[in-house]
């Protein structure tokens, strides 16, 4: 696979400008209609979803030449798959797979961004996106009695992930999230010491071997530990784990489950109370790789019939968004005595971004805190006091945003809300 | 492109050094490789802008959404508005709203809505500029169509100098067009750019929000709101069809009147090319002919049930047929949502082949244009046979504007734009109906493959392209301004444009 895999989808770009808005429907007004971040911040065409095609399509025709502007162009991008939903309203053609497989091959070809090779050295050495690490993956769990799945069988391994291990301001979703499973009587464990990095922001950041070595890592880890389900607290990793895995054929039958799931699961079957009331008024943050990007993989392969059709032989479906994790954290949040939801303008599949993605944190913080500043304007406007997400790397943008901005908003994630109502 | 250093500076003093590229990477994206692109944030900036570009005569050109645009492949520079993106104004009392060239369609409607109040909308969609100036739409029969909805207008000629037209030349008041001020509204396509518009907004009897479930691409609309009601209807002739729509018209009981084929009709209500295809079979079976679909709003439930009985009236009298799968409260609803916020243009269009070349005429649409487009849809049918576009019904549409007294009729081939066979033939058959239109004595085409030249059109026409490059002479003296097509000064150069689909053939892809 490869971007001149995409020849046929790039060409069908018709530049009408869908991508750079949510899908017309869902336009509640002048506020808050933009769907991509990097074009609303820099303006010209080429740093929307259709512009990166046309660019793509140049190259693909011409040969790729690798200048500043134009890695600033890929490296601008949270790979948050907004435009991709907006363009499939309409369109039957892919656009976030191409744009993934230009960094790729701006990776592959050794025009990467120093700032993301810094993480993937950590990534490498270390086995962890956050670098410098100066503690053990699993010490966040000292003291907390947890089974370790490397030497215990458990019916379920919490996957905890790298900024929540490593990052202590983050470790207490770690401890929260562990907290809540022992309360509903889980048998789970961690890889402590043994856990690594999923790879999934790896991918996003373009460094797509590094990724399968990551997967591969896991996976074997996994099959020696008789692992059969995984539950993770971060968006990202369980995009990894459900969708890239799989869409390079190394998921096998492993059940992967985001944490807004798992509490939902366990709350319907009774096995989780949540008793305490928690007084707040919060808005939910659907993050792309736990909303509109967790749709499962879908494996194809077929030609298109020739003629004035774009239409393939089988026909191809596409993943628009339709299906991701939408449902579970609103009920989750709803079960919870005292918190009342007000749901901002753009959400679930039209969800504007948090900023974090796409290695966008590591090499343009600038741009990845103008993007949360207007997800946080967004929240504002509904009356909340706070705003919940659902994946670290959101919350850890959306602190250092509003810390910047001196915000009276609170965020947190799902798990320390409903750690407050057990 | 060949601009020097230090004008390339002088720009950047205007608009700042994030706002202005000559980059390739950045021209890749315009499909333009010689230009420099620059965006101005406010009339002033595009003020200072056109005057630099008269100081050193470099030909400028502005775009506000460019839906399916790409700019000139000549030297110049290339102006997106899209940092001018704001709504100056909604004034409920007089009925107009004022807008920036980058607010589209949708967040104004959407903010209209609010109000119980709606604005044209261009059939190219919501993802469009709302500004009034040219553009013909769906609810045509209750909100007019684009140049006659267009009321005080702030403009930057193509010498730089901003005229304020209409009402908001004597004063700061948007609600007119022609006066107490200067009024060139007829030469406003002659060139400048227009910075602000105020544009007419119409009352609309729905709600204020459609309470839209499900995730894209399949919004639901549980139910119909009240007092709306869509059909689709088939007619045994044309003739018939135009007698039930001048019938709706004289009886101002329709909101919507468009006339979809009805692979119009599928298209919005499916999700992907194989199911609008499918649909599209079953729709073609079910219709006796020509159709249309009206969407009937009313007011309250007395004023719903009388417009309700008038079109069951003017059906039953015209032989009008429904399409019964359209009286399936969801896919009412579905049409409902989709034709007044006109979402679904892309699916009409550019989803099935990937390219569409449209003839379109405004003004009387029934007996000549009508007439005339049928001829189109036979020669299209025949393109049909030989497998060269999309085998849809063929047909041509349309839709009446102000209650029937004027009307919008077109025809399109959706295609391949990479096949050149089909490429070939729809330049071909556009060309052969363009011409037919100015041979016929029909209409004066506007098309968007195959144009005629302005002077193969103008000589037929009062030579109104040699009047049309006086006053553009008059007002841009150096030339440096955008040559429309619709003026003539020397040269046309509306066709020097790089295709958005390039010559390469595309192969699509073997496997995801």
């Amino acid at each position: 696979m490869g971007i001149e895999d995409y020849r046929g989808d790039i060409g069908m770009c018709c530049r009408c400008s869908a991508c750079k808005h949510i899908p017309l429907q869902r336009v509640k007004g002048i506020e808050h209609s933009y769907a991509c971040p990097s074009i609303a911040r820099y303006n010209f065409h080429a740093y929307s979803g259709g512009g990166r095609l046309l660019i793509a399509r140049e190259m693909l025709n011409s040969g790729f030449q690798y200048t500043d502007r134009l890695l600033d162009i890929v490296y601008n991008c949270q790979m948050c798959g907004a435009c991709d939903i907006s363009c499939k309203y309409a369109m039957d053609m892919e656009v976030l797979e191409p744009i993934y497989e230009f960094r790729i091959k701006c990776v592959e070809d050794g025009y990467t961004h120093p700032a993301l090779d810094k993480v993937i050295n950590s990534l490498r050495k270390q086995g962890t996106m956050v670098p410098a690490a100066k503690s053990k993956r699993g010490d966040w769990a000292a003291g907390l009695d947890l089974k370790d799945v490397t030497k215990e069988k458990v019916d379920v391994l919490y996957h905890v992930g790298c900024l929540t291990s490593y990052d202590k301001n983050m470790q207490k979703l770690a401890k929260a999230t562990a907290k809540i499973l022992q309360k509903a009587g889980v048998n789970f464990g961690i890889a402590g010491d043994a856990e690594t990095c999923c790879g999934g922001r790896a991918y996003q950041m373009g460094y797509k071997e590094d990724f399968l070595n990551q997967a591969k890592k896991n996976m074997d880890m996994f099959k020696e530990a008789g692992i059969k389900t995984v539950v993770t607290s971060c968006a990202d990793g369980y995009h990894a784990f459900k969708v890239l895995y799989d869409k390079y054929n190394l998921k096998g039958a492993l059940e992967v489950l985001h944490i807004t799931e798992y509490i939902d699961k366990l709350v319907k079957e009774g096995k989780l109370k949540l008793n305490k009331k928690v007084n707040m008024n919060v808005t939910y943050h659907d993050p792309c790789y736990l909303g509109r990007l967790s749709e499962p993989w879908i494996h194809w392969e077929g030609k298109r019939i020739p003629g004035y059709k774009f239409v393939f032989d089988p026909p191809k479906q596409y993943r628009r968004g339709t299906n991701g994790v939408y449902a579970p954290p609103r009920d989750v949040l709803a079960s919870i005595p005292g918190v009342k939801l007000t749901e901002m303008d753009r959400i679930k599949e039209y969800a504007w971004c948090s900023g974090a993605g796409g290695g966008v944190n590591e090499s343009n913080p600038e741009f990845a805190r103008w993007t949360a500043r207007q997800r946080l304007e967004e929240a504002e406007s509904t009356g909340a006091q706070a705003i919940v997400t659902a994946c670290p790397w959101g919350e850890k943008n959306f602190s250092e945003a509003i810390k910047e901005s001196g915000s009276k908003l609170r965020v947190y994630d799902i798990v320390e809300v409903v750690e407050k109502a057990i | 492109m060949a601009l020097s250093r230090d004008a390339y500076k002088e720009f950047e003093g205007v608009v700042g050094m994030e706002n202005i590229s000559d980059d390739p990477v950045i021209q890749y994206a315009y499909r333009a490789p010689k230009i420099t692109i620059i965006l101005p944030s406010s009339t002033e900036e595009v003020q200072a802008v056109v005057r630099l570009c008269n100081k050193h005569k470099i030909p400028f050109k502005a775009q506000s959404t460019g839906w399916s645009f790409t700019p000139p492949n000549y030297d110049l520079l290339f102006l997106d508005l899209r940092r001018m993106n704001h709504i100056i104004e909604i004034n409920e009392k007089n009925m107009y709203a004022v807008v920036e060239p980058y607010v589209i369609s949708a967040e104004l409607q959407a903010e209209l809505f609010k109000r119980g109040l709606n604005c044209n909308i261009k059939g190219s969609g919501s993802t469009c500029t709302a500004l009034a100036l040219s553009g013909h739409g769906h609810m045509g029969i209750t909100t007019s169509t684009g140049d006659r909805n267009d009321l005080a207008t702030e403009w930057v000629t193509d010498e730089g100098e901003i005229v304020r037209l209409g009402t908001l030349g004597s004063s700061d008041e948007w609600f007119c067009g022609d006066g107490p001020g200067p009024s060139l509204r007829g030469i406003l396509r002659s060139g400048g750019i227009i910075t602000k518009q105020a544009t007419k907004i119409y009352h609309w009897p729905g709600p204020t929000r459609f309470a839209l479930e499900g995730a894209s691409p399949r919004y639901t609309l549980p139910k119909v709101p009240p007092n709306m009601m869509v059909r689709y209807f088939s007619f045994p002739s044309i003739e018939k069809l135009v007698e039930a729509e001048l019938k709706i018209g004289e009886s101002e009981i329709s909101y919507e009147l468009m006339g979809f084929c009805p692979s119009m009709v599928s298209s919005n209500i499916t999700t992907s090319n194989e199911e609008d295809f499918a649909t599209l079979d079953r729709f073609t079976k079910d219709v006796q002919g020509p159709g249309f679909m009206v969407i009937i709003a009313g007011n309250f439930p007395e004023d719903f049930e009388y417009r309700r009985k008038v079109l069951e009236q003017i059906i039953k009298e015209t032989g009008g047929k429904s399409l019964k799968v359209v009286e399936d409260p969801a896919v009412q609803s579905t049409l409902l949502f989709q034709c007044t916020r006109i979402s679904a243009s892309i699916r009409e269009t550019f989803r099935a082949g990937g390219a569409f070349a449209s003839i379109l005429v405004q003004g009387q649409r029934y007996d000549m244009h009508v007439r005339w487009l049928e001829e189109a849809a036979e020669m299209k049918r025949e393109m049909i046979r030989k497998g060269l576009v999309i085998a849809d019904d063929g047909q041509q549409f349309g839709w009446a504007e102000e209650q029937g007294h004027l009307g919008h009729t077109e025809i399109f081939c959706r295609y391949n734009p990479y096949d050149a066979e089909s490429l070939k033939a729809v330049k071909e058959w556009s060309e052969k109906v363009s011409q037919r239109g100015i041979d016929g004595c029909f209409a004066m085409p506007s098309s968007s493959v195959g144009m005629l030249p302005a002077d193969v059109v103008g000589p037929r026409v009062s030579n109104y392209h040699l009047w049309f490059g006086e006053i553009k002479k008059a007002f841009d003296p150096n030339g440096i301004g955008e040559n429309t097509g619709f003026s003539y000064a020397g040269k046309d150069t509306a066709g020097a444009h790089t295709p958005i689909y390039d010559r390469h053939s595309e192969e699509a892809s073997a496997k995801h």
